[in-house]
């Protein structure tokens, strides 16, 4: 259908010009590239290795894959202790967290100082890996459960209060305005207005940061914090690979299933 | 207010529904809870000790951070700290970029709207298995033995451990597409992989960006962690400080994790809003 | 019982939302605002319960000066006023009483009712209140499985169990089919008639206007150019007060009588489609 004369009576604009892409994006690139390879070269990013010394890793790998299944019944105790640790530390990580998050939303904190403040120590205490509290906790309590447990809810305050808090910020504005214009306290309006919102959300975090905690105990234990993961250090140092493997297969149903309980119970809120 | 309601011929109050469900779940969390206390073999006594402890340590730790950082030998000990929290976030960088592109393609073959079903299954699987292993059982298991102690070890434990879970936030950003452009293209005779760049990957690249953004934070913390077993950065300065109580070095070791860790979350925070939301300009342009 | 008197609002980016108005509304007129978007509708009802603040004149709301006032006079005095909204603003999650006894929480000392306590006299004043809008048999469903007119039924009674001298509504029926719209206003002129509460209602359909107010109130650029009786409002007023000519859109239906002989007196709870 070709443009008759109709069309005749309008005359043809001008056609608009290619707006060009803004330097941001080219700038953006550019330092990605340069980013990775200053990275690549100060860590000698060398994948020769793979093909010259695969025979060595090789005869470790193949250990790796017979996994040694007898152990696993040796291993009863320390599982119970990391599955506890791991509880323990959601339980009251989760707790606090959800507090620090009401704190650190605009939505539910009026006053700019505290929500700032709360900001903050967020940001400091989120800086630090969990590895890093098993080395002070351990320094200050002694090794054992009571290191792993403490590193764990430092940790996981951090990570609860910042998805929760992102959460609360998203909250839909409706119902607060509603609350508000009721005569309701702020206190009260987070407490039946944000939080039931925040609900699922926020049960879905903690149940994430349950599977988090069951890793998470791994490392911690071999930094001294007891559980799965000291028993992880001791046989990996003693060249018992096959152990090792036995664990980790453990250790990824066990993820596993929790992945599956938290899918369901979180279809089940929504 | 007198009840006109009798006037409506209103409906009887509905009674409360029952509680019992609820009350025993809670009932029932609670003595898992109790049961987990008992059997944690944690020395609950110590949490008392903690207090005193902790303020004898932070002091000396405080101190240590408030010396002259420009005089020995607290100089080396700042510049040491810094040289190696460089690394670890070199290897967090590589770490990334390998996940970022590895998991990409697979994301694809991993989303249902996009691969078929005997493709999926698998490869989420995979993605799975690759998720619930620490990068630090890659790094003991493969990385380490392979490439020997050093960052690169570090790099690609985290690049691969990060393969699984980009992977599946990748995958779930593509099913979650609006099916609109891709049919559009498809009405118009495009094929699978021009749908998949034009339509599918605009709208997912925001979204994507910023879950590669949230996964180098993370992995600043791994490689912090692998650094205790060898695998390069500030880790095993950590670990070594730690172990000979120097506490002064550890206060600096510490602020500089922190203060670095800090300044990085800013800037990656920043650039991950500004991706999702676009140029500040072409917002207000869009309100006129 | 609410006096504006020259009371201007300018928002922080240098809008004018009111522009010297002054009116008295005595308690129990059942008020309806009318404009285009924009006019200073929404404004003037926010105005009332401090939702907007006053940045000239004086508002005085049965004897309070709202202008000016601390966070806790106004919390005390937002208690006395209903407020319901274009979209309903119920929490999606909680059941339909826990949405009602939001209206209570004023009334409610503040350390028990965070700790989840309900007095069993606010649960009685919830239950009354969702008995007169006839929706009491879903006072245990969630509130985001009813209908849009069912959850505004649900609004209602919430502002209701506030025991409130004043109600406003922001577009209570923007969202709804006409049937249900129609029903709605009934709703709340039956409340005024009854309880004797003064009601401001924001509307953009005319004819339901005209229906339901004792007062109309035209709104142009922040400033009152109507103020008047439903007789008094014939489709040339409008015209002045948009400033254009009027639409299709700007009614409810072609035909709001057939629209009230469909609707039994007695319609409310079980019957009535989308209700």
């Amino acid at each position: 259908m070709t443009a008759t004369a109709k069309s005749a009576s309008a005359p043809p604009s001008a056609r608009p010009r290619k707006p060009r892409t803004g330097p941001g994006a080219y700038l953006a690139a550019l330092a990605v590239i340069a980013i990775t390879v200053w990275a690549a070269v100060g860590i000698e990013f060398d994948l020769s290795p793979l093909w010259t010394d695969l025979g060595r890793g090789w005869f470790i790998i193949q250990e790796f894959l017979q996994p040694n299944w007898a152990f696993i019944a040796r291993t009863v105790g320390p599982w119970t202790e990391t599955l506890s640790i791991a509880l323990i530390a959601t339980t009251v990580g989760c707790t606090i967290g959800l507090g620090m998050a009401l704190l650190a939303s605009r939505v539910t904190t009026a006053n700019p100082v505290l929500y700032r403040a709360a900001k903050l120590f967020l940001s400091v205490v989120r800086s630090l890996p969990d590895v890093g509290y098993g080395l002070l906790f351990f320094a200050l309590v002694g090794a054992g459960s009571l290191a792993g447990i403490l590193a764990l809810i430092m940790f996981n305050i951090g990570i609860i209060a910042k998805l929760t808090s992102e959460t609360i910020d998203a909250v839909d504005r409706g119902p607060l305005e509603a609350a508000d214009a009721a005569g309701a306290h702020a206190l009260q309006r987070a407490r039946y207005v944000v939080t039931p919102s925040i609900l699922p959300n926020y049960l879905s975090y903690c149940l994430y940061v349950l599977e988090l905690n069951i890793r998470a105990s791994v490392v911690i234990g071999i930094v001294g914090g007891g559980g799965i993961g000291a028993t992880l250090s001791v046989e990996f140092a003693r060249f018992n690979y096959s152990n090792v493997s036995a664990i980790v297969v453990l250790l990824f149903v066990v993820v596993f299933s929790i992945d599956l309980v938290s899918q369901s119970i979180r279809r089940r809120l929504a | 207010m007198t009840a006109p309601a009798a006037r409506r011929g209103a409906s009887p109050r509905p009674s409360a529904p029952s509680r019992t469900r609820y009350t025993l779940m809670q009932l029932g969390l609670l003595a898992l809870i109790v049961i987990a206390v008992t059997v944690a073999n944690a020395r609950w006594e110590r949490l008392a000790e903690i207090p005193a402890q902790s303020l004898v340590y932070g002091e000396l730790m405080l101190r240590g951070v408030l010396q002259n950082p420009f005089s020995e030998p607290y100089a080396t000990y700042w510049s040491d700290a810094l040289r190696l929290m460089f690394e670890s976030l070199q290897i967090a960088w590589i770490g990334t970029v390998i996940g970022a592109l590895l998991s990409f393609p697979l994301a694809f073959l991993a989303a249902s709207t996009v691969a078929p079903r005997w493709i999926v299954f698998p490869t989420r699987q995979c993605l799975n298995i690759v998720r619930a292993i620490p990068e630090l059982v890659f790094a003991i298991a493969i990385m380490l033995p392979i490439f020997g102690l050093g960052p690169l070890a570090g790099a690609l434990a985290i690049g691969v451990g990060s393969i699984g879970t980009l992977g599946k936030l990748t995958s779930e950003a593509i099913e979650s597409v609006p099916p609109g452009p891709s049919e559009a293209l498809r009405a118009a005779g495009a094929s699978t992989l021009q749908r998949l760049r034009f339509a599918v990957t605009p709208q997912i690249l925001p979204e994507v960006i910023a879950f590669w953004l949230y996964r180098f934070e993370i992995n600043i913390r791994a490689s912090a962690i692998l650094g205790i077993l060898g695998a390069g950065g500030v880790g095993s300065l950590l670990a070594q400080v730690f172990e000979r109580r120097d506490w002064e070095r550890v206060g600096i070791t510490l602020a500089v994790i922190i203060i670095v860790t800090i300044i990085v979350d800013q800037i990656s925070g920043a650039v991950r809003h500004r991706v999702i939301e676009g140029a500040p300009t072409s917002k207000r342009t869009a309100l006129v | 019982m609410i006096s504006f008197r020259d009371v201007s609002v300018t928002y922080p980016n240098g809008t004018v939302g009111l522009d010297g108005v002054t009116l008295e509304i005595p308690a129990g007129q059942f008020v309806v605002v009318v404009g285009l978007s924009g006019a200073g509708k929404s404004t003037l009802i926010r105005t009332i319960n401090g939702l907007v603040p006053v940045t000239g004149g004086e508002l005085e709301v049965d004897g309070v000066r709202v202008d000016g006032a601390t966070p806790r006079r106004l919390r005390a005095l937002r208690s006395r006023i209903g407020m319901i909204f274009q979209s309903f603003n119920l929490v999606g999650r909680v059941t339909v009483l826990r949405n009602v006894l939001v209206g209570r929480l004023h009334a409610t000392p503040l350390v028990p009712s965070l700790v989840g306590y309900v007095r069993a006299s606010d649960r009685e004043q919830a239950f009354v209140a969702l008995e007169r809008v006839g929706i009491v048999d879903k006072a245990y469903v969630r509130a985001n499985q009813l209908s849009g007119g069912q959850q505004q039924r649900v609004a209602i009674a919430r502002a209701l169990a506030q025991d409130p001298a004043v109600i406003l509504a922001d577009e209570p029926v923007a969202s709804l089919d006409p049937p249900t719209a129609n029903m709605v206003m009934r709703d709340l002129q039956r409340i005024n008639a009854e309880l004797g509460i003064t009601t401001i209602v924001n509307l953009h359909f005319l004819d339901l206007a005209r229906r339901y107010a004792h007062r109309i109130i035209g709104m142009r650029a922040g400033q009152v150019v109507f103020d008047g009786t439903p007789a008094e409002a014939d489709d040339a007023v409008f015209e002045h007060i948009y400033g254009r000519s009027l639409t299709a859109d700007d009614v409810l239906t072609d035909d709001l009588e057939a629209l009230e002989s469909d609707v039994p007196e007695s319609s409310h709870g079980t019957s009535g489609a989308g209700a």
